[in-house]
């Protein structure tokens, strides 16, 4: 009962307590428990068209389908999945092996910052979907050509979050590190990169998200296999239930790879408090 | 990291940068590495521009294009920050709102906007409605989260104060939780609109029957790369125009604030 | 009536080994209309004591009463007077005087009077367009002071609103505080520690104790500013001259140097 008061007084008490996780947690399962008995009761009664949405057991079955039944866009969503996820590895690395270093490089070193800058600003502010077409222009619909797409859409956040971490460590720190007279190669091994690594993580997160966005974009754009082709295929059938399906599979595919991320950050980051 | 470089060398250097950019991709075209209407000159590039500009290509000219992008563009954000700023403000003022609100919408966070390209289409056509559907999907959440961030960061003082004075909840979000946290929502604006306008080009490259992602996507279709390259200058150009627009208000919030 | 009755107040603060007691068993009363100064050693509990009657915290045991009614929120009846000013940086100054009016929904026309009178009461003529950061700490605090003073309220709570001022300033302040008070009489909970102040604007000083924050004693100002005349004197200097005055603040001045800390200032 007081919890329920607390919930309903306007809550400027929220501003100052520390949150309550439980009822946090009881009253986000209840709205997310609300919400699908409502989509349930909504789609029996007919008050959402089946055209539109689907219905929770639409829902199921389309995923059975695509789970169990080969032949929706020529293949099973593990297939479409595997697919999709090895291509945004490969443009994910692809583009932070150059990316980070390069950009670790433009923070230290002011020749190479006026040098490579000038490039970067020309394509820096051209939003990675926009290649989609040049890399179809030139590498057609290959797997290729969604690589190319996704290491603009990576390098660029990878670039820039690298640099501003070199840029924010603080000066004496590295200047009394160059007095402790370690070498050069040390001062990039033990200072620059561990100092930069909260900002070079924060630039991956960004790269990630780009790549599943671009990725889908160009899988809808056209593709062989992948989850943008599953969501193309559904589209074009007007078959909203795999619509879904295609949806919820690229947010759990999102979801894993950042959770991967995070466990990377933070195995990395041992001295970091949580 | 050394000291700044003089003036003249930053813009030597600066130069030999871009002569090298330029003179790989002149170079490459040169050589014909690749057809020309696979690999055209700068200067081809910009001569389809001004040709652009007079004749029309996929229905519309250059600007033509543009002014419908921008217009769509601006209905999705706008409706993007009157829906993201003040729901984000009143969760970080209302504890109910905000637990309801915040699984439903950490849900949601992990569908890229772009996937919604399939029921956009189906709900609201390929016209206006599928276009600014998808730029609200890439635009709202920045916003939404900048402003509850911003709000549940303002200083307790600022409200403390605005309570024992006998200010209404509603009168504390709109005048201690929006002004303190104007920073952080300009902040949340400007990735805001990188966003959405980044989805509005994904959404005319795959289904809209104008703009100027549909415009590079019939120049991909006739294999000409300098209308492509044409479309990514324009895009590019627009993106930042809105991103120093919104800077420049960043700058003046700042500086009216005493920061 | 509007008294604040502080009844066996406690507060703990914190969980497992972090967790300890801030205020034991305090008790006490300002009486309607009368003005006690509260001051005792830096962390012995003013603030929060004041924040109670303010209704921006509450006792783990205990009640703190104002006007009869137990404390449950923050209003405009007890106007607060905060130790770190917490003027709104993005209203001007005559906005933020306003804050609190437009929630009394007092008539526009009204309301502008009321302003008006109270700028020229704390000096702020001039700098009503001006917004808080381009104005000295002395002048923000006038402001802070204003914004409380123009509600009219029959409670005002003050926590250490001098602090930050320059000794010229301050006395300025303490002179005009005083004349207010004499002029419409207040119930006022005044936290500082300044032993001098204490003694020189109030009826009453309430001295703590820290770890746990309880009363030491309460010492009876006004009998003896009465019998010994006090307002007859125009200035602060001349009372803190007075036998009587360096009396009193030699007392209070012993009740704290007995709990001495060095952690202290
Ligand atoms: N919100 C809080 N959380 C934890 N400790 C607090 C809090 N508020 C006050 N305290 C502690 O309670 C004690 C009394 O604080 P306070 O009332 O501010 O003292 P004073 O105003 O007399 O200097 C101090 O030790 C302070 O650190
Ligand atoms: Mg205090």
């Amino acid at each position: 009962m007081r919890a329920l008061t607390f919930l309903l007084l306007e809550s400027g008490a929220g501003m100052t307590g520390a949150d309550s996780g439980k009822t946090r947690l009881v009253v986000g399962g209840a709205t997310i428990a609300g919400l699908i008995a409502a989509w349930y009761i909504a789609s029996t009664t007919g008050a959402i068209p089946k055209l539109d949405f689907p219905s929770p057991e639409q829902f199921v079955a389309a995923a059975r389908q695509v789970v169990v039944e080969p032949g929706f866009a020529d293949g099973l969503l593990f297939d479409h999945l595997l697919h999709s996820v090895k291509i945004i590895l490969l443009g994910f690395f692809a583009a932070t092996a150059i990316g980070v270093p390069l950009g670790l490089w433009m923070g230290w070193s002011r020749t190479a910052e006026a040098l490579i800058n000038p490039i970067f600003l020309l394509i820096r502010p051209i939003p990675a979907l926009a290649w989609i077409p040049l890399a179809i222009v030139w590498l057609g619909l290959d797997d290729a050509a969604k690589v190319m797409v996704l290491w603009f859409a990576a390098f660029v956040p990878s670039v820039i979050n690298s640099y501003t971490g070199v840029r924010s460590i603080d000066r004496p720190i590295i200047e009394a590190s160059r007095m402790l007279g370690i070498g050069r190669m040390a001062v990039i091994t033990d200072v620059i990169v561990p100092g930069a690594l909260p900002s070079i993580f924060t630039g991956l997160r960004l790269s990630l998200q780009g790549c599943l966005t671009a990725l889908v974009a160009a899988e809808l754009l056209g593709a062989i296999l992948g989850l943008g082709k599953v969501l193309y295929q559904a589209g074009l059938d007007i078959y909203p239930a795999m619509i879904l399906v295609g949806m919820v599979a690229v947010a759990l595919t999102g979801f894993v790879l950042t959770a991967l991320l995070d466990v990377v950050e933070s195995r990395s980051m041992p001295w970091r408090k949580r | 990291m050394g000291p700044a470089l003089p003036t003249r060398q930053l813009v030597l250097l600066s130069a030999v940068g871009l002569a090298i950019f330029f003179g790989i991709w002149t170079g490459a075209a040169w050589l014909e590495l690749a057809p020309r209407r696979f690999l055209p000159m700068p200067w081809d590039v910009i001569d389809r521009a001004f040709k652009l500009t007079e004749t029309r290509f996929s229905g519309q000219t250059l600007q033509g294009h543009l002014v419908i992008s921008v217009e769509r563009y601006l209905r999705g954000f706008i409706l993007a920050v009157l829906v993201g700023v003040p729901l984000g403000l009143l969760m970080g003022w209302y504890r109910w709102l905000d637990y309801i609100v915040t699984p439903v919408f950490d849900a949601l966070r992990f569908v890229a906007p772009i996937a919604w390209v399939p029921f956009a289409a189906l709900w609201f056509g390929t016209g206006i409605g599928g276009p600014t559907m998808i730029i609200f999907a890439g635009a709202f959440p920045p916003c939404l989260i900048n402003a509850y961030r911003g709000a549940r960061y303002v200083e307790t003082r600022y409200i403390e104060a605005a309570q024992t004075l006998g200010a209404s909840g509603l009168r504390v979000v709109r005048e201690v939780l929006l002004p303190a946290s104007l920073p952080s929502i300009i902040a949340g604006l400007r990735i805001s609109a990188g966003a959405g306008w980044q989805s509005l080009i994904g959404a005319e490259l795959i289904a809209a029957n104008a703009g100027v992602g549909l415009m590079m996507v019939r120049g991909q279709a006739a294999l000409d790369t300098s209308i492509v390259m044409v479309g990514m200058i324009a895009v590019g150009l627009i993106g930042l125009l809105i991103d120093v627009a919104l800077r420049g208000a960043e700058t003046w919030i700042k500086a009216k604030q005493g920061h | 009536m509007a008294d604040i009755v502080l009844d066996g107040v406690s507060r703990v603060f914190g969980h497992g080994d972090k967790r300890f007691v801030a205020l034991d068993k305090v008790s006490y009363t300002v009486a309607d209309n009368e003005f006690v100064a509260v001051v005792g050693p830096s962390g012995c509990g003013k603030t929060t004591c004041m924040r109670m009657a303010a209704g921006l915290e509450f006792p783990t045991s205990g009640t703190c009463k104002v006007g009869g009614k137990i404390v449950d929120r923050p209003g405009p009846d007890r106007a607060v007077v905060f130790q770190q000013f917490a003027l709104f940086p993005w209203k001007t100054v005559q906005q933020n005087i306003d804050f609190g009016l437009r929630s009394l929904n007092v008539p526009r026309s009204e309301a502008g009077d009321r302003i008006a009178a109270s700028i020229k009461l704390m000096g702020l003529e001039g700098y009503e367009a001006a917004y808080p950061h381009q104005l000295s700490g002395g002048m923000q605090q006038r402001v802070a002071i204003a914004r409380a003073y123009v509600l009219n309220p029959q409670v005002l709570l003050m926590d250490e609103p001098f602090g930050a001022l320059d000794a010229q300033t301050r006395t300025v302040m303490q002179e005009e505080l005083l004349r207010v008070g004499r002029i419409n009489p207040r119930t006022v909970m005044f936290i500082t520690h300044a032993v001098e102040e204490a003694v020189y604007l109030a009826d009453r000083v309430i001295v703590m104790t820290r770890r746990p924050g309880r009363i030491k004693e309460t010492i009876d100002v006004k009998p003896v500013r009465l019998a010994e005349k006090w307002d007859n004197y125009e200035r602060i200097e001349d009372v803190m001259d007075l036998e009587s005055f360096v009396h009193l603040r030699t007392r209070i001045w012993r009740l704290l140097r007995e709990q001495h800390d060095p952690a202290d200032h």
